[in-house]
């Protein structure tokens, strides 16, 4: 049976990969509110927001994060990962409703680790608007299977 | 104290404060999968990311008046423990440093995602720009 997954020995150094686009809607914000429980103005408040300097409301900086995360899935074959580490990441420009933002991500670390059955790869990771302006950018850290 | 709000002012460093408990369902993940189309990674039933998610909305639900977020500037994450669909979480947030800036002032706060054993799921540090009370006195 063939596995699509790939794993960590077949991950090359300085892989790129571009997801396609996602346009961030008003229903991804509200959703968002409802299962996160983060119910700030920035995000809810339309009237409050107009007089902000933001003009309207803004998306959650975590909904663009967990968007990122599914455009990962539909910009590459599946990694067999084992875990996620964690990440370090910055906010660098707000996502309003309307805008379109893609993923691009690139394989920057390839480590072993203590247990021989898997290692740790870094991708850095850029978020981009419809204007190729950097919106998020930060890198997180996969634990993938090494082929068995 | 009656305010409705805390300004970066009245922000104090190492002021701990936990939250609520919830229980993160399969009604959870199922809406969390519909709003990003993530693919589940890894072992788990749950995505990653999800109870950071929750983690940020509980962080509302203290007895202190939510801070006056301007921006959430950045993040460092790290995911020690997997959580399962039935699991408890809820989270302690500790203020670890304040810094202030021409407009407002950046606050780190230390988030730590504790399971029903009180085992530590996921940790980590959200640096937040935060409005001092002058500039948005009318807010």
């Amino acid at each position: 049976m063939a596995d699509p997954r790939r794993y960590f020995n077949e991950i090359e150094l300085g892989e790129e990969y571009e997801s396609p686009g996602r346009t961030v809607t008003e229903a991804d914000i509200v959703m968002f509110a409802g299962l996160s429980g983060d119910y700030n103005v920035l995000h809810t408040d339309a009237e409050f927001m107009k007089k902000s300097i933001f003009g309207e409301r803004i998306a959650h900086g975590l909904l663009c994060l967990a968007i990122q995360s599914g455009l990962f899935s539909r910009a590459t074959a599946p990694y067999a990962t084992l875990a996620f580490g964690g990440l370090r990441w910055k906010f660098k420009v707000p996502v309003k409703i309307g805008d379109t933002i893609r993923l691009r991500a690139k394989v920057i670390e390839k480590k072993d680790l203590a247990k021989p059955d898997r290692g740790l790869i870094t991708l850095d990771r850029t978020i981009l608007n419809q204007r190729d302006e950097v919106v998020q950018q930060g890198q997180t850290d996969l634990i993938v299977q090494k082929r068995p | 104290m009656t305010a409705s709000a805390t300004y970066f002012e009245d922000v104090v460093v190492d002021k701990v404060q936990l939250t609520p408990a919830i229980t993160v369902t399969e009604a959870h993940v199922a809406m969390y999968l519909g709003v990003t189309r993530e693919m589940s990674m890894g072992s788990s039933d749950i995505p990653d990311v999800l109870p950071l998610c929750m983690a940020i909305g509980l962080g509302w639900r203290v007895p202190d008046p939510p801070m006056v977020v301007m921006a959430f500037v950045g993040l460092d994450w790290k995911v020690m423990k997997e959580l399962r669909v039935g699991d408890t979480m809820h989270s302690r947030s500790r203020i670890v440093s304040k810094r202030p800036m021409r407009d407002g002032g950046l606050v780190v706060d230390e988030r730590t995602v504790f399971d029903q054993h009180g085992e530590v799921v996921q940790q980590g540090k959200f640096t937040f720009l935060v409005a001092k009370r002058q500039k948005e006195a009318s807010a």
